[in-house]
């Protein structure tokens, strides 16, 4: 057996006899992947935002002759945000705080302006920059294309009964005005008693022409209100916990926070037992040593993550989940999590050879996985210098590898792409960890 | 090297601005068995793990034996604490290319009493010592350097070291002024980082101990 072979299984067999914390390197994290998807998904379903109500809204209001609760109108919204109302003055100086991420103004005259017809009133709308603002306004202007949704109708249906006074006649009142009106049938049968002539026969070929075209005025309010509709399919399809995402995430997170340590305690631990001045003395290379720490981490993340993949595994198949599980792509996934095991050894090899002592480096370690974690999940788009940061840094990669190798029909360039990232970051780290292990031996 | 086993030409390390020691020449023969003394942060312990291969010198060269390793037990045990004796024996050895690894350990358990599946650290100060020394035996090295070997044995345990190593080629560091007439061929004293004696154990014993250790 090779020198860096006999230093991996005696790495091995210390591990082996550390049967708590090879438990708590494994739960760990899972955990805190289950949490970061709880305290995610909490705050993705409900920002604050301030409702202010400068109009003095009635709890029921008459629009295009239809009723509307407005009780149930903000119910709607509170599905996606938490709507707080309160006074404007109050509503500025919370926007201020942070204590809510907008403010939702409803101005004087509003539902008076909105009822004449004649104009469009709006709402007013403030927001934080940056952080979920985006997805806030997206909220909001989902808000108020569900109000228009229900006014529309409203408001298509008013139309139209002026639509059928003009085809049927009738009485009506406009403006505080009552009218009586002829109509197109009624004029029609008053021009059949008219004398005939062709000045006669070309008004009533005008009124059964508009007759026709006003019959058709329904479907086209409707289609020019909205002209393209979305239905919500009732498809049934994977839940969100076993996305490809999230597969994705869990074992990235728990290879990132396993390699990590275990690298970094375990190059560590040849200082603190004073082994590395034995090793060093012409027995193991510092170079050898590096590498050994390298593939325990490799060797590690393997285990572990066909593990992971195994149990989403059995657990989308017992559910009769849609897609299934790739099983015939884990191979792919196993290159992957080695590679990606490896990178991130080597970075746990250099933080623990900068550290020095096994309880810094184990420290240093967990220190340093959470902001590599939360940089990976924030969006470039969101926060470009946390994306570049997050780029230098294998969990991304390992994250895109994984959901691409699992999910993607065509995985080939994705996977190709971030085996580089991964084997350069890995090569960077690795030489970054041998000049630091000559501080082993001071 | 006629009859030089080991050789140190100018040898210096430094730790930052700090100077651990200056430029120094050693050179040990066949069956020498040289007395290292000086106070506590003379530079013993870095002389010796310099001229083990373990540290780096800043400054110097040291010549080793042709083909071979020198035998070094540094004054904290170095071994493996979850592994047990045996395990810790097998392991150096194997590295050490040591042909029959498990007998090598098997013999050295032996020698020198070690509860051989015990997890090493769970031993006691003296058996852990003692397993630090078996362990710089394997392979038999022609040259043996003990950084203060004997500082947490009882008189019964240093006898039994000594019994075992005597023979051989050895450097060893001490505070206890009488093993150096029992055991010692030559001396040489470090004070500050620098070599101030280095002669046979009658030249020292005209320089009074005290002065030395001032």
């Amino acid at each position: 057996m090779t020198r860096v072979g006999l230093l991996l299984r005696k790495d091995l067999r210390v591990l082996q006899r550390s049967p708590l914390l090879v438990a708590l390197l494994v739960v760990y994290p899972l955990l805190v992947a289950a949490l970061v998807g709880l305290v995610a998904g909490y705050g993705s379903s409900k920002p604050r935002v301030a409702l202010v109500d400068e109009d003095n809204l009635p709890a029921v209001a008459q629009v295009g002759g239809r009723t509307f609760r407005i009780a149930d109108a903000i119910d709607e919204v509170g599905k996606n945000v938490h709507l707080v109302r309160m006074p404007a003055d109050e509503a500025a100086r919370q926007l201020r705080a942070g204590r809510v991420v907008a403010t939702l103004t409803i101005p004087p005259g509003f539902l008076a302006e909105l009822r004449s017809g004649l104009t469009s009133p709006s709402l007013v709308y403030e927001t934080t920059r940056g952080g979920i603002s985006t997805r806030v306004t997206q909220q909001v202007q989902a808000l108020v294309y569900s109000l228009n949704r229900r006014l529309q109708s409203a408001f298509v249906r008013a139309d139209l009964r002026y639509v059928r006074l003009i085809l049927h006649g009738g009485t009506a009142t406009f403006a505080g005005r009552r009218y009586d009106v002829l109509g197109l049938d009624r004029m029609h049968a008053l021009l059949k008693r008219l004398p005939p002539s062709p000045a006669r026969d070309k008004v009533a070929d005008f009124a059964r022409v508009a007759g026709i075209a006003l019959g058709q005025t329904g479907n086209l309010l409707s289609s020019t209100a909205s002209p393209i509709g979305l239905r919500r399919a009732g498809v049934k399809s994977r839940s969100s916990l076993l996305s490809a995402q999230v597969q994705a995430y869990a074992l990235a997170l728990t290879i990132t926070f396993l390699a990590l340590l275990l690298a970094a305690s375990a190059i560590a631990a040849e200082r603190d037992e004073n082994t590395v001045g034995r090793l060093a003395r012409g027995l193991v290379s510092l170079g050898e040593i590096v590498w050994a720490k390298v593939l325990l981490a490799a060797f590690v993340s393997l285990a572990l993550g066909l593990a992971i993949a195994l149990v989403f595994g059995v657990i989308v198949e017992a559910g009769n989940v849609i897609g299934g599980e790739p099983w015939q792509r884990l191979p792919l996934l196993a290159v992957g999590v080695v590679l990606a095991g490896a990178a991130l050894g080597a970075l746990g090899a250099l933080l623990g050879a900068l550290a020095r002592e096994t309880r810094t480096a184990s420290l240093v370690a967990v220190l340093v996985v959470m902001p590599i974690v939360f940089l990976g999940l924030v969006p470039k788009e969101v926060a470009p210098l946390a994306g570049w940061i997050s780029e230098a840094l294998p969990f991304t990669h390992a994250v895109r590898y994984f959901a691409s190798s699992l999910y993607d029909a065509d995985p080939w360039a994705t996977v190709g792409r971030e085996l580089a990232w991964l084997a350069a970051l890995g090569a960077v780290f690795g030489l970054g960890a041998r000049w630091a292990t000559r501080r082993l031996l001071d | 090297m006629t009859g030089v086993v080991l050789r140190a030409r100018g040898v210096a390390r430094r730790f930052g601005s700090q100077v651990a020691l200056e430029p120094t020449d050693v050179e040990l023969r066949s069956g020498e068995v040289l007395a290292l003394i000086g106070p506590n942060g003379a530079g013993k312990s870095t002389l010796l793990s310099i001229l083990a291969g373990a540290l780096a010198p800043s400054d110097g060269a040291v010549e080793r034996p042709e083909g071979g390793r020198v035998g070094w037990v540094p004054q904290r045990p170095a071994l493996y604490e979850r592994l047990t004796a045996r395990e810790n024996l097998e392991l150096f050895a194997r590295l050490e290319r040591v042909p029959d690894a498990a007998t090598a350990a098997e013999d050295l358990l032996a020698s020198f009493d070690v509860p051989a599946d015990r997890v090493a650290g769970t031993l006691s100060v003296g058996n852990r010592q003692r397993l630090n020394v078996a362990i710089a035996l394997l392979g038999a090295p022609p040259v043996l350097l003990l950084d203060e070997p004997t500082a947490s044995l009882d008189p019964g345990q240093r006898r039994r070291l000594w019994e075992t190593v005597r023979d051989g080629t050895v450097v060893f560091s001490t505070q206890n002024l009488e093993e150096i007439g029992l055991y010692a061929t030559r001396v040489a004293v470090l004070q500050r980082g620098r070599l101030v004696f280095d002669g046979s154990v009658e030249e020292y014993e005209r320089v009074h101990a005290e002065e030395v250790f001032r």
